[in-house]
């Protein structure tokens, strides 16, 4: 992070299957600590192999977003929408040129592309609708949210597996320090959406992975078998710290440092103990010295290949801090989706606003790509 | 570029590799005797059944150059062309063994492997079951830099923005960030599309598409044509570069990126995002406007589209106060591709002082008060070039270039890539 511009974290908002508000219904639903996960209620999963989600109540999305918007929007719109808002309430920050916005996702709206696909098959040529292909790009949650709450300066959509949201925090950091923004509102989001979950569920890569165990999310358990999808959005605002001073923001935390890299990895496979040759992250975790982390949030989400590449990297690289191993994991809490990397790092903010002097959030997807998030009590 | 490769305190960041795969072939120097050539290589459609839509035509990458670019059964036509793109990047940068490792990815996507996935799902959605099921795998944006950080072993910041048209020149503005930043000292960066049925329907759906092949600026335009194209820039601090004697093609002088917050699928009608990208970007370069000699615009070949960027050019440069011609009328519009794409072309044209029309411009629309170099090629040597990327979702991102002065001790040569480096200016 450039020693000239630091970034702190102003306002958390979030839309998940357990809570819906800005930072103290975070931390609410993290002292509580209850899961979200459960069977799926949105669609049928009965000629499924997996049959748990833990999902957000369409009551809490419509009581988010006006009768327009709901109107007009798809659902992951509605979500990024209604985080976004959120965050933006916490924060009391106004848009305007200096307000950007990273949105992180996994799979984008699905929803959409599904639905235009289908004018097509079912009426040919005049089937197509011209209202439902712009969600097919997976911008337009960036860009429903920008309108909304203003925000001109760069707004970024990122897509990666797993840390979508991580991503989408360690750039909009990245845009405040580097002078492109004064303030991002930066997140993740993802869907539940039936057609992804059964092809999932039929390529095993869901819990419990064509029959192994039983169903459920249990990072780094010697029995995990699968990731449990999740859905909704988690979005923070960061500022420039002096910046956030001036106008009185109340500032959670500060992010102290970021790094991302990729191990290189074929595609869609995690590798367990592969050799990390001295990636950005790498560096990062090692440079903070052997008691230079006080927690440790880990993207594990019950995947073994995920879980147990996370454990491998964090036990060479925090060296004689075994005992922040495993790594904390959110997932059996809200399930995996693209807001919850953000969501770490809300928690994190959380954590460093009561004391907590370092908190690594650090991240590793099937395919390689490694961050971290090194969030410290703002000074 | 300073004697020290330092400018306001932050490390210059130069272009050291081209590379490319477009509708006129496999690399930089067909890609430059195509536009040189003002060859316009939109044709009708060939991968997509197009039976009953308005236009039916688009500037695909030859079959038999698709034949050369590996096998179709292992990888998305995407992750093809744009593994070769950035094949060539790397090797025309001379970016090899550590150097190589640590570079930055930075992948500018919309349509992923979604070709290949479209084939599965039409497939079940009419009932027959389909094989293809593994392509779903990379179905994703992201797969291509799994692919290209997989195949090229690159460990540096790995990151697929997706900025709809705006995602390729994207990528190159926020690659250069982490190279100023210290964050990496090279990055390999550009963008990447590949024809999909899902764009072409959709932009046939907004009647944006021109059934003729797109006339930018032309009073009587009707819309775009669509285009895939992958290609890739080598950006790196400018001291790594002249340490480890890699060759230069042009100065990343700077970058504006802003937002409409306007509208979700059109521009602003007074371009008002527009005129702050290209202002951000000269501030950004510490250059007046009229030390930019030619852009390379959007120019889409729709009526609101060209209609704004015109506005904002005649706000920023004055009416007549620079050249202007778009790309996309000789290769199409290839989408989250189309910024890298541009960006290549922009810079060739520095180095070679010979700028690329605008083809199938006939009669000049009233409204565009610039000369959009109509048709033929035109030799003009400058300093500085901009090339202008829009999107959907009011997406703006503006890209300054500058050629670096020959014969200056202890400066970086201009120098043509070790592809085309004996390539005469047509």
């Amino acid at each position: 992070m450039s020693a000239a511009r630091r970034v702190v974290v102003t306002g958390i908002g979030t839309v998940n299957a357990s809570t819906a508000g800005g930072r103290d219904a975070l931390a609410g639903a993290l002292a509580l600590a209850r899961s979200a996960i459960g069977p799926v209620r949105s669609f049928d999963t009965a000629a499924m192999s997996s049959r748990l989600a833990a999902e957000v109540d369409e009551a809490t999305l419509v009581s988010l977003v006006d009768r327009d918007a709901a109107r007009r929007l798809s659902r992951i719109c509605r979500l990024a929408l209604g985080a976004c808002l959120l965050a933006v309430r916490d924060a009391d920050v106004a848009g305007g040129p200096g307000l950007g916005i990273v949105v992180g996702t996994e799979l984008g709206d699905f929803t959409s592309s599904r639905d235009f696909a289908q004018g097509f098959l079912r009426r040919g040529p005049g089937g197509l609708s011209p209202m439902i292909f712009p969600n097919t790009v997976m911008n337009t949650m960036a860009s429903i949210a920008a309108i909304a709450i203003g925000a001109k300066a760069p707004s970024v959509t990122v897509n990666q597996a797993t840390l979508a949201g991580d991503l989408a925090v360690v750039r909009g950091a990245r845009l405040i320090a580097d002078g492109r923004a004064e303030a991002v509102v930066a997140g993740g989001v993802d869907e539940l959406f039936h057609d992804v979950y059964e092809r999932l569920a039929q390529m095993g890569a869901l819990s419990p992975m064509r029959g192994r165990g039983p169903e459920g999310c249990r990072p780094f358990a010697a029995d995990h078998n699968g990731p449990v999808l999740g859905e909704g959005a988690t979005f923070l605002v960061l500022e420039e710290r002096e910046a956030a001073r001036a106008r009185g923001a109340r500032i959670m935390a500060e992010i102290a440092a970021t790094a991302w890299g990729n191990v290189p990895a074929a595609p869609h496979t995690g590798r367990a103990g592969r050799v990390d040759p001295g990636s950005p992250v790498a560096r990062l975790i090692r440079g903070r010295g052997a008691t230079g982390v006080a927690r440790c949030y880990g993207a594990g989400n019950g995947d073994p290949a995920v879980d147990d590449w996370e454990r491998a990297l964090l036990s060479r690289d925090l060296g004689a801090q075994d005992d922040l191993l495993p790594p904390v994991s959110l997932a059996p809490l809200f399930g995996q989706h693209g807001g919850l990397g953000a969501l770490r790092v809300g928690a994190a903010a959380l954590d460093a606003a009561r004391g907590t002097a370092a908190v690594l959030v650090h991240g590793i997807a099937r395919g390689g790509c490694r961050t971290a998030v090194v969030v410290e009590p703002a000074p | 570029m300073s004697r020290s490769g330092v400018r306001d305190g932050r490390p210059d960041v130069v272009v050291s590799g081209l590379g490319i795969v477009s509708p006129y072939g496999a690399g930089v120097k067909s890609f430059w005797s195509g536009l040189a050539a003002g060859a316009c290589a939109i044709k009708p459609i060939t991968v997509i059944d197009t039976e009953g839509f308005r236009s039916r035509i688009a500037a695909e990458i030859p079959a038999e150059v698709m034949s050369t670019l590996g096998s179709s059964r292992r990888r998305s036509r995407g992750d093809r062309i744009a593994l070769a793109a950035a094949r060539e990047a790397l090797a025309d940068a001379g970016l090899e063994g550590a150097a190589r490792a640590e570079a930055a990815l930075l992948i500018g996507a919309v349509g992923g492997g979604m070709l290949e996935g479209e084939e599965w799902y039409w497939e079940v959605a009419r009932g027959r079951p389909s094989p293809r099921m593994r392509a779903l795998r990379s179905i994703l944006p992201f797969s291509h830099a799994e692919t290209l950080g997989w195949r090229l072993g690159l460990t540096g910041p790995k990151e697929t923005v997706v900025m709809a048209c705006a995602s390729g020149a994207a990528s190159i503005a926020l690659g250069a960030d982490l190279v100023r930043a210290g964050v990496t000292p090279t990055a390999l960066v550009g963008g990447v599309d590949a024809l999909t049925h899902i764009c072409f329907m959709g932009f046939n759906a907004l009647k944006l598409l021109d059934p003729m092949p797109c006339r930018p600026f032309d009073r009587d335009r009707r819309g775009m044509s669509i285009g895939e194209a992958a290609a890739f820039l080598v950006i790196e601090n400018a001291e790594h570069c002249r340490a480890r004697g890699g060759r230069v093609h042009a100065r990343l002088a700077g970058y504006g990126m802003t937002t409409d917050a306007h509208h979700v699928t059109a521009p602003h009608p007074e371009g008002e995002g527009m005129i702050h990208a290209m202002r951000q970007g000269l501030d950004d370069a510490g250059l007046a406007a009229a030390d930019v000699g030619y852009v390379n615009a959007h120019g889409t070949g729709t009526p609101q589209n060209d209609r704004a960027e015109a506005l904002a050019l005649r706000r920023v440069f004055g009416e007549g106060g620079v050249l202007v011609s778009s790309t996309k009328s000789l290769v199409g519009h290839t989408m989250a591709a189309a910024g890298s794409v541009e960006a290549v072309a922009t810079i060739l044209a520095l180095q070679h002082g010979l700028l690329p029309p605008t083809a199938n411009l006939e009669q000049v629309d009233p409204e565009m008060p610039f000369d959009c170099l109509p048709g033929v090629a035109r030799p003009a040597e400058m300093a500085a070039a901009l090339s202008n990327s829009f999107g959907f979702g009011g997406q703006n991102v503006s890209l300054i270039f500058q050629r670096l002065a020959q014969g200056k001790p202890g400066e970086a040569q201009p120098q043509a890539s070790r592809a085309h480096s004996r390539e005469k200016s047509p």
